[in-house]
């Protein structure tokens, strides 16, 4: 069993943050609130009811999630910010080319890495170009794992003025000192278990 | 023009000639003498039984035995396109024969009903060694197309979870690994179609010429046998995949790891 009791409560603007040991089940909680881990006993409960079909549908639509390792599944950055345009839900949303820039700016990055190729861009960047991707779909729950891991202190100030904002609700996995000192709240995980909150 | 029969000693000497790569192979250093004479002891007995059975398939021309007979080959192509693709037969079977049945009736129907009609329509001697030509092709093409498919998305599972993440329905999220999959499956078609005559004289066309058909007869035979493999090779293929995903991912869109066989 990689997870038992861990029960939580984050409240809307809240910045959370989980700690412990390599495979303590951190990473398991965010990905498993996305629906991604099957169950094998069990159940997850989200806003009081079962993580069902609709309840995932309602997360997947309101979270992003942003890894160590993101994958931005285009081949220039241009094409990888307007991704999720290209689908059925976000068609006809696709933001102009004024708006990509002012996201790009507001978290480091300036309008000449729109065209270069995915491959060349360094992990720093590529983890403010998925944080730029969330916002510009508009998503308000961020659920990050070790986002701040691969960045310079100049873009993870930007992260995380950006991530300041009242309006996110973020839901994360660090050892990062910097990020954790500005979480509002914390949990320890050990072996699947939470073991403190403050 | 009678074709020249091979009597039985001149098999015997037929046999011989696999003794020279035999040899060669086991003096690379490839120890492959039990299984070359297995292939071969297999292909012999399978060829010698097939034989046997359309001798009096064709002699009764019975439209239930040569549907029946049809069945049989449409089941044992999926169960072989299923463990060739490395997946579980318990969770594809019915996609897979659905699939793989729509794509090979379709142009076999086309052909025996609107090109050639025999006469009878249902006659053993078109029917039977059309539809396995036409579905031996569409099994080579299914294994190649399930097995690309499942095993990309299985290997890309970050790339299809962001997709998913990012607003993708199953649907959107799996288009890249369908058109990759699909894009291999008929590849190796296309280019056999490219070639065809320049390269070599394809197997019905030497058949034909063999058993006596006029050349011209022979090359339109070609060009329709041609055809239709494209045609229900890219049709069984399409719908394979698309008939899967029911099957292959969970409720919430993940992929079902129990799918795959055990390596």
């Amino acid at each position: 069993m990689i997870l038992r009791d861990v029960s939580f409560e984050v409240r809307e603007g809240e910045k959370a943050v989980f700690c412990g040991r390599s495979g303590s089940g951190k990473s398991t909680v965010l990905k498993a609130l996305l629906g991604l881990y099957p169950l094998a006993t069990g159940a997850i409960y989200f806003e009081g009811r079962s993580l069902d079909r609709d309840a995932v549908a309602a997360i997947r639509a309101c979270a992003a999630y942003i890894g160590q390792e993101p994958v931005l599944g285009a081949d220039t950055v241009r094409d990888a910010l307007l991704l999720p345009f290209g689908f059925t839900a976000h068609r006809g949303k696709a933001p102009s080319a004024e708006m990509l820039t002012r996201t790009l700016l507001r978290l480091g990055l300036t309008a000449s890495i729109l065209d270069q190729d995915c491959i060349r861009v360094s992990g720093g960047e590529k983890q403010r170009i998925a944080v730029a991707r969330a916002q510009l779909l508009g998503k308000r729950l961020y659920l990050l794992d070790e986002v701040t891991s691969a960045l310079d202190p100049e873009s993870k100030q930007a992260v995380l003025e950006f991530l300041a904002d009242p309006g996110l609700t973020v839901l994360s996995v660090a050892h990062d000192p910097d990020w954790i000192a500005r979480c509002d709240t914390s949990f320890e995980l050990d072996e699947g278990r939470l073991t403190r909150a403050a | 023009m009678e074709t020249v029969d091979i009597s039985q000693p001149k098999m015997v000497l037929l046999y011989g000639i696999a003794i020279l790569p035999w040899l060669l192979l086991w003096a690379g250093g490839l120890r492959l003498s039990r299984d070359l004479w297995l292939s071969i002891a297999r292909m012999s007995a399978q060829l010698a039984l097939v034989g046997l059975y359309l001798k009096y398939l064709f002699a009764i021309n019975d439209p239930r035995l040569n549907v029946l007979w049809i069945a049989v080959m449409l089941i044992v192509a999926d169960f072989t396109i299923l463990r060739r693709a490395g997946l579980r037969v318990r969770y594809f079977f019915l996609s897979t024969l659905v699939a793989v049945a729509a794509g090979t009736l379709f142009s076999v129907a086309y052909l025996l009903l609107l090109v050639i009609r025999p006469e009878p329509l249902y006659d053993a001697r078109y029917l039977v060694p059309l539809t396995g030509m036409i579905l031996g092709n569409c099994l080579q093409g299914n294994v190649i197309g399930l097995e690309r498919f499942y095993s990309s998305i299985r290997k890309n599972e970050n790339e299809y979870l962001t997709y998913l993440l990012l607003g993708a329905s199953r649907r959107e999220a799996v288009r890249p690994y369908f058109r990759q999959a699909l894009s291999a499956s008929v590849s190796p078609t296309l280019a056999s179609m490219a070639t065809l005559g320049l390269v070599s004289l394809p197997g019905m066309m030497t058949g034909q010429i063999l058993g006596g058909s006029e050349p011209w007869v022979a090359v339109k035979y070609q060009v329709a046998i041609m055809l239709c493999i494209f045609a229900s090779m890219t049709l069984a293929g399409v719908l394979n995949l698309a008939l899967s995903l029911r099957f292959a991912f969970n409720e919430l869109d993940v992929l079902r790891g129990e799918v795959f066989r055990p390596s």
